[in-house]
């Protein structure tokens, strides 16, 4: 065997290691109730499902992070959100980038079938996501957005689809 | 390069087990993955 192909194999062999690490944390988290960091997690089991009138979401702006849940696919991840005049938005960024397109797979799927469930403090909620690509709404949700978060989220990288925002809608 | 092999596979069962099962591990991997990835998408 030359020396070059028994360093390859050395080397295979040894980014097995962190290959089975990341592989086994995905399958993990995906058996879980929800996200946790990167890895997608379950469907959102535990909490009540929310019934009633619109909620008023302007306490979201006082909420980091939320889990997001597509019906279909059944898997979730944890997003940043934003209310702005009393309606819910959710958004993916690095939407521009390959690797960013393979990292946040929801979008698209989100834009095929937005049934969605997000859970908030514990209590589940069911909405339809709905994409904003353009208009004069999106000047009020990013700077919504940059008031709460340190993104540099704007009306123009939402319009040329480096970002993709939906309204979390009530579901009809 | 049998011995070798055999530290691979040993190796592979205990990190697929310690991420499984010991706390904290999957949180470190998602860390570094993110850490990796994240500038990666920008």
């Amino acid at each position: 065997m030359s020396i070059i192909k028994r360093l390859l194999t050395i080397v295979t062999c040894l980014l097995l290691i962190p290959a089975t690490a990341v592989v086994t944390a995905a399958v993990k988290q995906r058996f879980a109730d929800g996200p946790n960091r990167f890895f997608s997690g379950g469907p959102l089991i535990a909490g009540d499902m929310y019934t009633g009138s619109e909620p008023h979401w302007g306490f979201v702006n006082d909420i980091t992070t939320i889990e997001l849940q597509l019906v279909e696919p059944p898997r979730s991840r944890r997003i940043w959100t934003v209310e702005h005049k009393d309606k819910l938005y959710v958004w993916s960024g690095y939407m521009g980038t390959t690797v960013g397109r393979w990292w946040k797979g929801w979008p698209p799927q989100a834009e095929r079938d937005g049934r969605a469930v997000l859970r908030i403090d514990g209590q589940r909620y069911e909405r339809q996501l709905v994409r904003i690509t353009s208009g004069d709404v999106l000047d009020g949700i990013c700077k919504a957005i940059t008031d709460k978060y340190p993104s540099r989220t704007t009306r123009a990288s939402v319009e040329a689809g480096d970002v993709w925002l939906f309204e979390a809608a009530p579901r009809s | 390069m049998k011995l070798f092999y055999q530290c691979i596979a040993v190796a592979v069962v205990i990190t697929a087990l310690a991420v499984a099962f010991v706390p904290g591990v999957d949180e470190y991997v998602e860390a570094t993955v993110q850490g990796i990835v994240g500038p990666l998408a920008r």
